[in-house]
């Protein structure tokens, strides 16, 4: 069994939460860069301005060696451990004692990669760097201070610029966490909105089933507006095929009760012999004939809904080689004049039943020539094309006066013309049920009869 | 006349086999598709009647593999169908005619008689060999203008020969399409028939119209009036 289709709202959502991940892990991942840069810029500008801070507070002995000043430019430079630490290289001396080397108080006993002597006016920031055990970002300058050539390093341990970061990553994740809800939320509301038309058309289908109402209602958005009609006509046209069906029914239990009845007559006024038999022989006949009639008809179908264009010549191909069996003898010759571009929009079946009862009748009474002719015009749907059939024979025509008669008798199987089987009922009903039109009149062609049928014409 | 009927549903079968037998037809039943197409293949019918809705083959099928081993005899359709659709349908896998049951068995018994005249070349229902005419639709024979009278047996002989006018048809052929299965196929009674026939047409032995081709059959020798250039025009194609 295959899994059913994920529903469009599960869809939307999937694909609208994927682009929205996407969009705000990409935006946090930019922020998160660009505040880095920022901050790490910002450390390396305050750092460095602790070297020129030292700088300006110091000066230098007659020993020609840098005097460290009393106090840091930052008070953590001299608590121990306070988190910012300067190392300066070079000739020093600090209260009297010559070194090579001054540290400050807070860098006394801490491990720091700061032994690298820079040539003078070579400046460096790196960060984070680790050593022993601890992150530090580093700026460096080498400078000749006063005849003094030394190397300074300040450094900060990087818990400073990472507690900063952690707390701008957590403002971020807030708002963007909140903006994605935000986002999501608004979308579902707006799928939900959007998506209700179609919920109310299951609905309303529903009650159709039901039986709650007969079609579906006109006020949906121009997107369903074309489904619902299509749906509406589909109901429209089932409905009238349930009450022909029913009809049919009706009409073919009616009808045969006739028959029936004069045979039980017979029966019951004491008749034998030949007169019974020709009594049961005659209305056999004319049940047999109903029941044909009435079978043709209910399996006509005249949907043009869904119907797909069919063309005319394959089938009529198809009727006139049958034909051409059946009646070998009369050496009928069938011409076809048809425009490539005619199409019967309907059932094939109710196609051939047309052309077979219409082209049959015109062999049946042609002297030698039956002429097929289909033509395309401009249809009342502008998306579809109108039809006019032809079909003319050259034998003795149908008298004007019989026309009327020939198009007005009722539906019932057992009042029909002479001459003119049942064949001719059923046509008339497709005509019918495809609301088209017939005519008929004399053929200036052949001579003969010439029924004139036209479909889908304004 | 030699007839395959395919018909399953038996009161059908058996009273149109009966009646088909009174009308001089030799005729072989089957109650099936499979059947049928035994009986098909293997005997030289000269036209089929097949109903459509049979059981194990049905009879589009049967009709279809018939033509497929290349049977070429006409095939009537039965059917209670009246669509255009069926029809065209049934004409498309090889049938000549079809006809809607319920049916007149007279309606039948023209159509079967036009199928095998036109399988045999015959465009009209009068059969015309020079002062010869044989008249299907009403049974008769007239030679110059005067009715010769017949048997049933003897006619059955003679339109046999007629619808084969100028073809050889040997001995075998005539006992199997004129006889029915059962008859004594004793082919002096054959000889017998001939013999009554060529004094009942041709009493003073001018015209000569039945040749007897030595050891191998008869021959009809007046040339059909009737344009008999049609040959096979109604054979079914081979699908």
């Amino acid at each position: 069994m295959s899994r059913r289709p994920l529903s469009l709202q599960a869809r939307s959502l999937f694909a609208a939460g994927i682009a929205l991940a996407a969009f705000l892990g990409l935006t946090g991942f930019a922020l998160d860069r660009a505040i880095y840069e920022t901050l790490r810029s910002a450390l390396a500008e305050r750092l460095q301005s602790y070297v020129y801070g030292y700088l300006a507070a110091s000066e230098v002995g007659r020993s020609r060696r840098w005097l460290p000043p009393e106090i840091g430019p930052d008070a953590r430079f001299d608590q121990p451990d306070g988190g910012l630490y300067a190392v300066v290289i070079g000739p020093v001396e600090v209260d009297g004692v010559k070194a090579e080397q001054w540290r400050s108080p807070s860098a006394l006993g801490a491990t720091l990669p700061t032994s690298e002597k820079l040539a003078p006016g070579e400046r460096r920031f790196s960060g984070p760097l680790e050593a022993g055990g601890i992150k530090l970002y580093v700026a460096s300058l080498g400078v000749v201070w006063n005849g003094v050539k030394l190397t300074i390093h300040v450094a900060e341990n990087a818990e400073f610029l990472d507690d900063q970061l952690d707390v701008f990553r957590r403002t971020l994740l807030v708002y963007l966490g909140g903006l994605g809800a935000l986002l999501l939320l608004l979308l579902l509301a707006t799928l939900r909105w959007s998506l209700r038309p179609l919920r109310n058309v299951a609905t309303d289908l529903t009650r159709v089933e039901r039986g709650e109402r007969e079609r579906l209602s006109n006020d949906y958005p121009l997107e369903l507006s074309r489904l619902a009609l299509s749906i509406n006509q589909f109901i429209e046209s089932e409905r009238l095929h349930l009450s022909r069906y029913r009809n049919t029914l009706a009409d073919l239990a009616h009808s045969l009760k006739t028959p029936l009845a004069v045979i039980r007559n017979q029966l019951d006024s004491g008749e034998s012999g030949e007169e019974l038999r020709w009594t049961v022989l005659e209305q056999v006949g004319r049940m047999d004939q109903i029941v044909a009639y009435q079978l043709s008809r209910a399996a006509t179908s005249g949907h043009t809904t869904f119907a797909a264009p069919l063309p005319i010549e394959a089938h009529a191909e198809e009727i006139v080689g049958s034909l051409e069996k059946v009646y070998a003898e009369r050496r009928i010759l069938c011409e076809f004049d048809i425009d490539p571009r005619a199409r019967f929009y309907g059932e094939q079946g109710d196609l051939l039943e047309l052309l077979g009862n219409l082209i049959e009748n015109a062999f049946k009474w042609a002297h030698s020539r039956v002429l097929l002719t289909a033509r395309a015009l401009p249809g009342r749907d502008p998306r579809r094309g109108g039809l006019e059939l032809v079909i003319e024979d050259d034998g003795p025509g149908i008298p004007p006066d019989q026309v009327d008669h020939l198009l007005q008798r009722g539906a019932r199987g057992d009042e029909r013309v002479q001459g003119h089987g049942i064949g001719l009922a059923i046509v008339l009903d497709l005509i019918k049920a495809y609301r088209g039109s017939l005519e008929v009149s004399r053929s200036t062609v052949l001579g003969g009869a010439a029924f004139v049928l036209k479909f889908g014409v304004g | 006349m030699r007839v395959l009927l395919v018909e399953d549903e038996a009161p059908l079968r058996e009273t149109l086999a009966a009646r088909l037998k009174r009308e001089g037809f030799a005729v072989d039943t089957a109650a099936d598709g499979e059947e049928g197409l035994y009986l098909g293949r293997e005997v030289p019918f000269d036209v089929a009647i097949i109903d459509l809705g049979l059981p194990k083959k049905s009879g589009m099928e049967l009709i279809q593999d018939l033509r497929g081993v290349g049977q070429r005899f006409p095939i009537l359709i039965l059917t209670a169908r009246t669509s255009w659709q069926d029809k065209v349908s049934g004409f498309k896998h090889g049938a000549d005619d079809y006809l809607v049951k319920p049916f007149h068995v007279e309606e039948l018994l023209a159509r079967l008689n036009a199928l095998v005249r036109r399988a045999s070349g015959w465009t009209k229902p009068t059969l015309e060999c020079g002062p010869i005419v044989l008249d299907t639709t009403a049974q008769t024979v007239k030679v110059n203008g005067t009715a010769a009278d017949l048997t049933s047996y003897e006619y059955k002989v003679l339109e046999y020969l007629m619808l084969h006018a100028g073809e050889l048809v040997s001995k075998a052929d005539l006992t199997e399409h004129i006889y029915q299965q059962d008859f004594d196929r004793d082919s002096n009674v054959l000889e017998v028939f001939i013999g009554r026939l060529r004094r009942k047409l041709d009493p003073d032995n001018s015209l000569k119209p039945i040749e007897t081709v030595r050891g191998r059959g008869y021959r009809f020798a007046i040339a059909r009036t009737d344009s008999g250039a049609e040959k096979a025009e109604s054979a079914p194609p081979a699908e």
